[in-house]
């Protein structure tokens, strides 16, 4: 569940009671000035800060834009309305609810969880439809999805009064309805912390950043991103409910457009502004949005009177005028996006921060694992592989072997197929007919992730790293999902494999801070780290010097020990596949012209007609 | 079958203004990869436009051009001032972008102007039909299909056979290569951007002859339309948008002719339903577009 006990459990719940105190701290002393007024406001903003929270799980995590958390909360609001209303208040606005709604009386306690239940519902159905979409067609479909259910909702609300009360009456609790006193209010957003941070610690958090840093790469060691993100999703929902419920609860009343595009747009910049990948962004975003509102609130009615300074005609009359603090939410969200996107604190999360500095000092690099011994049990076939990209003819009848215990190099020259094959065998590029296996276990539909779980895993030739999480995170993901997938392999010493890649002094640095070198030396640890039968390795030393790849031959002989996996490499550098493999396929046009060890292929005049004439290499 | 051939042609009244808002939509798509939720803002400001000319005397015919006119030169303000920004962001960028920017121009009308809403006299001959066979058919629709139909051919000829046209297809395949042979990256965003705004104007007329009023968020409802619309189509694919906001069109008409009136208020909920189900049997909308990423 957890990779590291004290990062990813100990410290989260330290800095969530931290955020906690901090929240409840500034919003006592901002009503402590204000009075009445103010205390009305921080009790919004504290229920505004669990729906944020909860869309922060969602939206931070998988990166996917929402516009439908409150339609969420709108199906949570009514739910807990009609549950909790008394029958009384209830005869007066929806005599006639359908399902004897009108006479349900229920605590309000047990209304939240009737409404996040009903809620539940739908978002397991909706989330299908976004897997679905998603998978297909991308990120921007999936929103607009969101945007819809957002409508429905809204539509739904407005006409079917006989349970929603309508557009104008709604429901009201008018007499014993309304929160008494914060601790609910309190209860809730902390576990709501809580839950937002220990998720994105979790396992599920950290494959759904995986996937929202690179989903292809996800995929390719052995995440599954739909799962990921139907449990964010779930878990998100769930926040959004109770948010919603309380703010129901709290308001005394629901009407249609009191889930709608007003709290979309409010929730939204908060959770934009603050940081949309950090749970201390959200609540920072909460405090900023909830005083600059507040403040345009004032200007605009009162102007600098509100600071007692009274400036007949004053110059800045043209903006302060009624409406400004809708003004401010929508500069506030566009200036956001065009200068700062990643929010005022990016990802930074107070506890990961406390962890850095409280770090107990082993500093020393760890010992290097002990070398698996592979068993030759398994081992990988292609044969018969054919594929075409409309009418070009790519790999024709392609059939490689490799064995568990070998390096198997593969050549060609450009367009010759090779990375073709690779993609076939990954399961990112479907072939027309022909067969993946590897041992008995047969390959040739599943889909990426299953084949990276059943053990081939890949690099890839233009690098896909999780460019904003550190070395050691980029490793870690590929380990928990070994850890879940690969039970029969012993589990990788996560700290080992980055010390053997020459990795330990980066390890907290972020991906996309590496240079070239280091980066390739990352993907390769962080392909060996899921335990694999096998690496596939495309063009491992391109971009690189002589000296390089030669590093590089050894880096892949010990990465491949360390884990017993066999290597099957594709690269032009004919100087490092000789100095590498044990047996060498060579490819051209889409057909295997050669095969035999690295000598046979050298002196073989076929390949020195159609790659080595071809390129005037070597 | 009188009813249903009514019903086509109210449909394709309707649809005709969706196909070209969608048109819009998926042209600036093509480019930039934008789902532009700030569509719907061009109606908003040709429409406070509309209001003022009315207000000043101005008559349909002068009005008409205005809009058209005021709805291009948004279009291009949005972008030079928001989009050209964002250029190259992620997907999650470029929509927040879009909806701020259809926040922050309804909130300057909520500003200045005021939330109520604001209405102008329609045309006399809006509401006037004539009679086919057994059918009622509205001027107004036939117009409209008329003028769509014009429009569109004469987009498709701008696309297919001006350089202009050629460089906006290679954007919309292939951004960085068609930079790369020669393709100016910011006359043909802009180029998208003035045709958007343009295909926006007309729809814009017919969306306000039909309303004969405007105010603040008047922008929601077809910005909607045209997003869903182009989604539904195919993104990417501008045959697609066209078919998808016909498509639109009919659907709805259909619907509420055909639900029982007790559902019949529900007709939108049920619209985007529809739309949403689509997507979980036909995620890549009606024409396909493949988009392959090397690895």
């Amino acid at each position: 569940m957890f990779p590291d006990l004290r990062r990813d459990v100990v410290f989260p719940i330290a800095g969530s009671v931290i955020l906690f105190t901090l929240v409840v701290a500034s919003g006592l002393v901002y009503q402590s000035q204000f009075g009445g007024v103010g205390e009305r406001l921080i009790t919004m903003a504290l229920i505004d800060a669990i729906i944020v929270l909860g869309m922060q799980v969602f939206i931070g995590n998988t990166g996917i834009l929402s516009f439908g958390h409150i339609g969420f909360g709108a199906i949570a609001g009514y739910a807990f309305a009609v549950s909790a209303i008394s029958p009384v208040e209830k005869m007066k606005r929806i005599p006639d609810a359908p399902f004897g709604l009108t006479d349900v009386n229920v605590d309000p306690l047990l209304a939240v969880l009737i409404a996040l239940a009903a809620t539940l519902v739908v978002a397991l159905v909706v989330g299908l439809g976004l897997a679905r979409s998603g998978a297909e067609s991308g990120a921007v479909s999936a929103t607009v999805i969101t945007l819809a259910l957002l409508f429905v909702t809204h539509e739904v609300a407005r006409n079917w009064p006989a349970v929603t009360g309508g557009d104008r009456a709604g429901l009201s609790f008018r007499i014993g309805g309304t929160l008494n006193g914060r601790v609910a209010i309190y209860v809730a957003l902390f576990l709501a912390i809580l839950v937002a941070r220990l998720y994105a610690q979790s396992r599920g958090g950290r494959l759904a950043v995986a996937a929202r840093e690179d989903d292809l790469a996800a995929r390719a060691m052995g995440v599954n991103p739909l799962v990921q993100q139907m449990v964010a999703l779930l878990i998100s929902v769930a926040i959004v409910s109770v948010g919603a419920s309380l703010r129901v609860y709290e308001k005394g009343s629901i009407l249609p457009g009191d889930f709608f595009f007003n709290l979309t747009l409010v929730t939204l910049v908060m959770l934009i502004v603050g940081g949309r990948r950090s749970v201390s962004g959200a609540l920072l975003g909460v405090a900023v949005i909830t005083a600059g509102r507040e403040l345009a609130r004032r200007l605009g009615q009162d102007g600098f009177e509100m600071f007692g300074v009274g400036l007949d005609g004053a110059p800045l009359d043209w903006i302060f005028r009624e409406n400004l603090k809708t003004v401010f939410l929508g500069v506030s969200m566009l200036g956001f996006m065009i200068w700062r996107p990643s929010g005022l604190l990016d990802d930074w999360e107070l506890d990961e921060w406390l962890h850095a500095k409280f770090r107990r000092s082993r500093e020393s690099p760890p010992a290097s694992p002990q070398v698996v011994e592979p068993d030759d049990s398994a081992s990988l076939v292609a044969s018969g592989v054919d594929v075409a990209f409309g009418g070009f003819q790519a790999l024709t009848g392609v059939g490689i072997e490799a064995a568990r215990s070998e390096v198997v190099g593969i050549i060609g020259p450009n367009g010759a197929g090779k990375t073709t094959l690779l993609n076939v065998i990954t399961g990112l590029v479907e072939s027309d007919s022909g067969r993946i296996s590897l041992g008995d276990t047969d390959l040739t539909t599943a889909p990426s992730f299953k084949i990276a779980r059943s053990g081939l895993v890949r690099t890839f030739q233009n690098l896909r790293l999780f460019a904003s999480l550190t070395v050691r995170e980029n490793v870690e993901v590929s380990y928990l999902v070994a850890a879940s997938h690969r039970r029969h392999r012993s589990p990788c010493d996560v700290d080992g494999l980055i010390a053997a890649a020459g990795l330990w002094a980066h390890r907290d640095r972020r991906a996309r801070e590496l240079d070239y070198g280091t980066s390739r030396r990352l993907e390769l640890a962080r392909a060996a780290a899921t335990a694999p039968a096998f690496l596939l390795l495309d063009e491992p030393t391109s971009g690189m010097s002589d000296s390089e790849s030669l590093q590089m031959i050894e880096q892949v002989r010990q990465m491949a020990g360390l884990v017993g996996a066999g290597v099957v490499v594709i690269d032009h550098d004919l100087n490092f596949i000789i100095g590498i493999c044990d047996r060498i396929y060579c490819l051209d046009c889409g057909q295997v012209i050669a095969h035999g060890t690295p000598e046979e292929i050298q002196a073989d005049p076929v390949v020195q007609a159609a790659y080595i004439g071809s390129t005037a290499e070597g | 079958m009188t009813e249903l051939l009514q019903n086509l042609i109210d449909g394709l009244g309707r649809g005709s203004i969706y196909a070209l808002l969608a048109l819009g939509v998926a042209v600036v798509f093509g480019v930039m990869h934008l789902l532009n939720f700030a569509h719907g803002e061009l109606i908003t400001v040709s429409g406070y436009a509309t209001f003022w000319a009315m207000a000043a005397g101005w008559s349909w015919y002068l009005t008409v051009p205005l809009i058209v006119v005021v709805s291009v030169a948004t279009s291009l303000a949005i972008e030079r001032v928001a989009f050209s920004r964002v250029r190259g962001a992620d997907d999650f960028t470029l929509l927040l972008t879009s909806f701020g920017v259809h926040f922050v121009v309804s909130a300057i009308f909520l500003l200045y102007v005021s939330a109520s809403v604001k209405t102008f006299p329609r045309p006399g001959w809006v509401t006037n039909t004539y009679a086919l066979g057994s059918l009622r058919v509205e001027v107004f629709d036939t117009v409209v299909i008329g003028v769509t139909v014009v429009t569109l051919l004469a987009t498709t000829l701008l696309l297919q056979r001006t350089m202009f046209g050629l460089a906006l297809r290679a954007a919309a395949a292939d951004f960085d290569t068609a930079r790369l042979m020669g393709v100016r990256s910011n006359s043909v965003i802009r180029g998208a951007f003035a045709l958007s705004g343009l295909l926006a104007g007309i729809a814009s007329v017919f969306w306000l002859m039909r309303a004969g009023s405007i105010s603040p968020s008047a922008g929601i409802n077809p910005m909607l339309k045209g997003v869903l619309a182009a989604l539904v189509g195919g993104l990417g694919s501008l045959r697609g948008a066209v078919l998808g906001g016909l498509a639109l069109g009919l659907a709805e008409v259909l619907l509420r002719s055909r639900l029982p009136d007790s559902v019949a208020s529900l007709t939108e909920g049920v619209v985007f339903l529809l739309i949403a189900l689509l997507f979980i049997f036909r995620p890549q909308g009606i024409v396909t577009v493949t988009h392959a990423e090397r690895v």
